[in-house]
C-alpha cells in the first residue's frame, strides 16, 4: 500500500511517497537522502536512530513513516552544518568523545532534546537522558563531559 | 523496511475505528498505539497482519483527574505518566513504574494502553495498576465493557480482548490514606526486564490496623497477579515488624515463577521476599512521612 504523505524534516517540507512497510528511518535515509541517521539494533534498544518527532526524541526504527503525515522531525543534519557547529557537535569534537562515530548522530539528538528541557542538568540526570543510546567505543565519560560543557555554552548564550 | 507490507488505517474517529475493526473482525488485524512492540512484532514477523489499524489522533490520550479517580486514555504515553505532576503527586506507583519503561525515546512513543494489551508477564505497569484496582474499559462497535485489572490478563500476551474489540481507558481509583510503592529489581538501572516487579498498596489507621492491603507481582507468573495470601495475612491486624517479615515471606508461596534467562525461578521466590519487605517497610515510612 502507497500513500503521499508530507513530512517537514529539519525545517523543509517534503512532499514523499511512502509504502505501509517503510520505516520512518528508511525514509529519512532513502527518500529525504539524510544519513546522519543510523539503524543499529532496529528494535528501539541502540539510539542510533534517533530523531525529534515534533520536538521529542523518538526511535526512527519504531515509527511507520505512514503515520507520520504532517509531522515535524530534525535529524542530525537539522542541528547544525560545517560552517555552523551547533554547541554540542562543537563540545564533542573538543573533548575528543567521537571514535567510530556510529552512535553520535543519535547521541547528538538525545543530548539536544535533554538540554531543550532541562538546560543544566546533573551528571546523573545527563547519564539518564543518554540512556537509550548505546555507544560501544568510548565508554560514554568524554561523551557525558561533552554534554556538560555544551550546556554551559548554552547557557552563557541565553544569559548575555 | 518490514519484511511484507499491509493496509494502513487510520479512521478518523473512535465510532469509526470500531466500524472499521467490526468489519475486519475475522481478518488479521493489529491496533497500533506507540508502536514500540508491535513494530518488532512485525520487522522478525512473528505478526504478518493484513490490517494496521492506527489509533492516534482520536481523543485517546486525555488524561482526566474526577473527585476519586483517575481516567487515564490508552494512549497516554510513558513521558507523560513520569512526568505529569497529578500522577506524581496522586498515583505515584504509576510514575515510578512509567520512569522503568525502556528509555526516554521508547517513552516517547510507548502508550500504557499498549504495555496492558501486550500484556507481557513483566510489563512494569500491570502491578501498580492491580495493586490500587484499576480496571479498564474495553469497546467494541455498539459495546462496552468494564473489566477489573486482575480479570484482564489470561496467560502470556493473552487479554480478555475479543476480535474488534480494544482498551480505550484506564480508570484508576484514588483512595484517601491508601498508600502504594513500586518495586523491582532488573540486571542494570536501565534497558532491561525486570526479574521481579511489584507494587505494595496499603491502608493503616491511626492506631496502626492495617485496613487495607492490596499486593501485585509481575514477572513471576504467566500474568501480573495478586499475591491474595499475603493480603489475607496483612487485612485487619496491627503494623508490627514480625507480621511484615511474616508478609515478606507468604509472597514467595503467591507467586508460580519460572526459570528464564534472566533468573532461576528459586532467586525470583528469594528476590519477591526481599522486595516486598522492603517495599512495606517503605510504605510505612511515606505514610509516615505524610502523617
Amino acid at each position: 500500500m502507497k500513500k503521499n504523505i508530507t513530512l517537514n524534516v529539519n525545517g523543509k517540507l517534503r512532499a514523499l511517497v511512502v509504502d505501509a512497510k517503510d520505516l520512518l528511518l528508511d525514509v529519512i535515509r532513502e527518500k529525504v537522502g539524510l544519513t546522519g541517521t543510523k539503524e543499529g539494533c532496529g528494535t528501539g534498544e541502540c539510539g542510533a536512530c534517533t530523531v525529534l518527532l515534533d520536538g521529542e526524541a523518538v526511535n526512527s526504527c519504531l515509527c511507520l513513516a505512514i503515520a507520520m503525515e504532517g509531522k515535524g522531525i530534525v535529524t542530525v543534519e537539522g542541528l547544525g552544518d560545517p560552517s555552523n557547529l551547533h554547541p554540542l557537535q562543537q563540545a564533542f569534537i573538543d573533548n575528543g568523545a567521537v571514535q567510530c562515530g556510529f552512535c553520535i548522530p543519535g547521541l547528538l539528538i538525545s543530548a539536544g532534546a535533554l538540554l531543550r528541557k532541562n538546560p543544566d542538568p546533573t551528571e546523573q540526570e545527563i547519564r539518564e537522558g543518554i540512556a537509550g543510546n548505546i555507544c560501544r567505543c568510548t565508554g560514554y565519560l568524554k561523551i557525558v563531559q561533552s554534554i556538560e560543557k555544551a550546556a554551559a555554552v548554552l547557557q552563557r548564550a541565553t544569559s548575555r | 523496511m518490514l519484511p511484507s507490507t499491509f493496509e494502513y488505517l487510520k479512521p478518523p474517529d473512535l465510532a469509526g475505528t470500531l466500524d472499521v475493526l467490526n468489519q475486519l473482525k475475522d481478518k488479521k488485524v493489529e491496533v497500533l498505539a506507540g508502536g514500540t512492540d508491535l513494530i518488532p512484532m512485525l520487522r522478525s514477523g512473528i505478526r504478518k497482519p493484513d490490517y494496521v489499524v492506527d489509533l492516534a489522533d482520536k481523543g485517546l490520550d486525555d488524561l482526566i483527574f474526577e473527585s476519586d479517580h483517575v481516567r487515564i486514555g490508552a494512549l497516554v504515553t510513558f513521558t507523560t505518566l513520569c512526568e505529569h505532576p497529578g500522577i506524581r503527586r496522586k498515583l505515584p506507583a504509576i510514575a515510578e513504574a512509567a520512569i522503568e519503561v525502556g528509555a526516554v525515546q521508547c517513552r516517547n512513543l510507548a502508550t500504557i494502553g499498549g504495555n496492558v494489551c501486550n500484556a507481557v508477564p513483566s510489563l512494569d505497569s500491570g502491578p501498580p495498576l492491580l495493586a490500587l484496582g484499576a480496571s479498564f474499559r474495553l469497546q467494541s462497535k455498539g459495546r462496552e465493557r468494564i473489566v477489573r485489572s486482575e480479570d484482564f490478563f489470561v496467560g502470556p500476551r493473552r487479554t480478555v480482548l475479543q476480535p474488534g474489540e480494544i482498551l480505550t481507558e484506564l480508570i484508576v481509583p484514588m483512595e484517601e490514606q491508601f498508600r502504594v510503592n513500586f518495586l523491582r529489581f532488573g540486571r542494570r538501572k536501565a534497558l532491561t526486564l525486570p526479574i521481579v516487579n511489584g507494587a505494595v498498596g496499603l491502608a493503616i489507621k491511626g492506631n496502626r490496623e492495617i485496613v487495607n492491603a492490596r499486593i501485585a507481582l509481575g514477572a513471576v507468573a504467566p500474568t501480573p497477579i495478586r499475591a491474595y495470601k499475603t493480603e489475607q495475612l496483612l487485612q485487619g491486624r496491627k503494623v508490627s515488624l514480625e507480621l511484615l517479615a511474616q508478609a515478606a515471606s507468604m509472597a514467595a508461596t503467591d507467586i508460580s515463577p519460572i526459570s528464564d534467562l534472566r533468573a532461576s525461578a528459586e532467586y525470583r521466590r528469594k528476590l519477591t521476599t526481599v522486595l516486598v519487605g522492603r517495599a512495606l517497610e517503605h510504605v510505612l515510612r511515606r505514610g509516615a512521612d505524610r502523617s
